[in-house]
């Protein structure tokens, strides 16, 4: 059954830009829609709203954007890749891996910026990667990933990082730490700039321009993995082409934002009711309404707790899982 | 968050009550340790202390160095595995306080436990006072507060003359530092604790108070319900501080200005006002205080 997906694509659209014009004047700067129009039309750096404006606030917004993107992207593609709705962008240990990673940094990193670069984002990614290929190790079996086993497995090891995170933050004693900690297990945009910005962009452009080529693929693979090898799929290369793709995804988020929770799980459900399971414009619409939700979020979350926000995190369960439970309790009469 | 005064002068009568109350004829006598008496500690608890203790400890760095002070040293019983100052303090046996190691603490039969608001859960308090060891909170918004506490030790060690040479002593001091007016405006200065995300000392830290006895004041007005709030960096451009403290200039430059470039435009920067200060004496309210604020002063008054 397909549903056209482009004025829910619209829809979403214009929901965006709303939020992005109501993004760009909140903040500790007072900017009204004539500065608005004067930094679109003649940016003057030196007024420092302006610069606020282009420096901080767009590279958030933008930030949260792709993030959501990359997210609800991943959590798309690892449902489909094990077959089970439960599945979200952390099935394979990279939330609490990466937070780990980034916490190793803070406990025993003495000095974090080395050259000029930045160590715990770095961190991060080798931790959410690392943990992955652990549990990618322990979830297949003679080059072929089995579901239920990489589904156990990233339980274990998640509880396994989990711990030793726990850990570090149970040694950190200082309350600034530990509110750092907090921060890499929650997930936030307050750190975004322009140049962090190209590392997601080329994320969700590519991920997104992959899946799109594999498209036909991934509806196969719903069907089940007998099915999908009856109609000639090669299942275990698409398993391993959409792991790929979802952890390059969810570990660029994590290095860069933390590792953002609930995006990822609701948003893909959310796009298949609206749409269908097959739907021609699922995966452009998912990526677009994952990016939304997720400005919404950070906006959200700067308008309760300002001037830095509540963690991000904490924002999409407080207001996603409601909703969540909404359309699924909907979705069962 | 304040005591109301007439509750402080009411901790001052209570042990003139209780000595009143120890003289009635028909009190049995004590044993050989010491009569006891109620206080009242700067969060309202009512604790019942020996008059003499002869035992004590802190479970904050900061309560070590009060105690030594103040105390008789030989009545300190231990210290925390984060108290290193004064050196002497080192020689004692160390209670783990974070997590709190409740048994040996308890072996060790302190007469009562010092220590200062955040820094000892209300659970650890509670599991203490159950266990028969009283806990005393101070809390310090003001250098006067630490003073004040000073004085309140004395009375609770039964060295008064003690605390009150301690007091006067670094009263006179704080007047001579104090003693030429500051020029004006006073540069706002910014204290980041931590770098990511962005810490500040707030306006409801004692750093207010003793930047303004330095020549200089809190760059953060606004009140928030942390006493270390995260900024943003939008924040911060928009307080524009004349000076940061957080690290030398070289040390910010190449971590805190590297991660948050935007922030080179603010004033501190422009102008290389940007200085390191002893953590310690930054984050301790101890008699240290008017050392705290000598550093300051040389920060701000450095060019």
């Amino acid at each position: 059954m397909h549903r056209s997906a482009l004025p829910w694509i619209l829809a979403c659209l214009l929901l965006l830009l709303g939020l992005l014009v109501v993004g760009l004047r909140v903040g500790s700067y007072e900017t009204d829609f004539a500065l608005l129009g004067r930094t679109l039309l003649h940016y003057n750096p030196q007024d420092p709203a302006q610069l606020v404006l282009v420096e901080l606030r767009l590279p958030r917004l933008l930030l949260a954007l792709l993030a959501g993107a990359a997210l609800a992207l991943s959590g798309y593609l690892m449902q489909i890749m094990v077959n089970n709705p439960l599945a979200d962008p952390y099935l394979l240990g990279m939330a609490s891996g990466g937070a780990l990673g980034a916490s190793v940094t803070f406990a025993f990193v003495p000095v974090l910026v080395v050259g000029g670069f930045y160590l715990p984002p770095l961190a991060a990614l080798v931790g959410a990667l690392g943990t992955t290929l652990v549990v990618v190790i322990i979830g297949s079996r003679r080059g072929r990933i089995v579901p239920a086993q990489l589904l156990l497995a990233g339980v274990a090891v998640g509880s396994l990082t989990t711990a030793l995170g726990g850990l570090l933050t149970f040694l950190a004693a200082t309350e600034e730490k530990l509110r750092t900690i907090t921060f890499w297990a929650l997930g936030g945009f307050e750190r975004a700039s322009w140049a962090v910005l190209p590392y997601p962009a080329a994320a969700v452009g590519l991920g997104l321009l992959a899946v799109l080529l594999l498209r036909n693929n991934l509806n196969l693979l719903l069907l089940g993995e007998e099915r999908a090898t009856a109609l000639g799929l090669p299942v275990a290369r698409t398993r391993w082409l959409l792991l790929l793709i979802a952890s390059g995804l969810t570990g660029t988020v994590v290095a860069l934002c933390g590792p953002v929770g609930f995006v990822g799980l609701v948003v893909p459900h959310i796009t298949r009711w609206l749409l269908g399971a097959v739907g021609r414009g699922n995966l452009v619409f998912c990526a677009l309404l994952g990016g939304t939700f997720l400005v919404f979020c950070d906006l959200l979350a700067r308008l309760l707790y300002p001037p830095a926000g509540l963690p991000v995190g904490l924002v999409t369960a407080l207001f996603g899982v409601p909703f969540f439970v909404y359309l699924l309790r909907k979705q069962g009469t | 968050m304040f005591c109301p005064p007439f509750v402080r002068r009411l901790r001052f009568a209570l042990p003139v009550l209780a000595l009143l109350a120890a003289c009635q004829p028909d009190k049995p006598a004590t044993t050989e340790t010491d009569a006891l008496h109620q206080v009242r500690d700067d969060l309202g608890h009512q604790l019942t202390v020996p008059r003499h203790p002869r035992r004590v400890m802190a479970l904050a760095p900061s309560m070590t160095e009060m105690l030594y002070a103040v105390a008789d040293t030989s009545t300190i019983a231990a210290r925390t595995q984060v108290c290193d100052y004064p050196a002497a303090a080192l020689r004692k046996p160390i209670i783990n306080s974070y997590p709190l190691d409740l048994e040996r603490l308890v072996a060790l039969k302190p007469d009562i436990v010092f220590t200062t608001e955040g820094m000892t859960t209300p659970a650890d308090a509670q599991r203490l006072q159950e266990l028969g060891i009283p806990v005393y909170y101070q809390r310090y918004q003001k250098i006067e507060d630490i003073f004040r506490g000073l004085t309140d030790l004395g009375r609770l060690l039964d060295r008064p003359a003690q605390a009150k040479r301690v007091v006067d002593s670094l009263r006179a001091e704080l007047v001579r530092i104090t003693a030429q007016v500051p020029p004006q405006p006073l540069p706002r200065v910014l204290a980041i604790t931590w770098t990511d995300p962005i810490y500040v000392y707030g306006q409801n830290t004692l750093f207010t108070n003793k930047i303004l006895l330095a020549g200089g004041q809190n760059a953060v007005v606004e009140k928030f319900a942390q006493p270390y709030p995260a900024l943003t960096r939008e924040y911060i451009l928009k307080l524009n501080p004349d000076v940061i403290i957080g690290g030398s200039f070289g040390k910010m430059d190449s971590t805190f200005f590297r991660l948050y470039p935007e922030l080179k435009r603010i004033n501190a920067y422009r102008n290389r006002r940007v200085y390191d200060a002893t953590d310690d004496l930054m984050a301790r309210p101890s008699p240290r205080v008017v050392a705290s604020v000598r550093e300051l002063k040389q920060l701000l008054t450095s060019k």
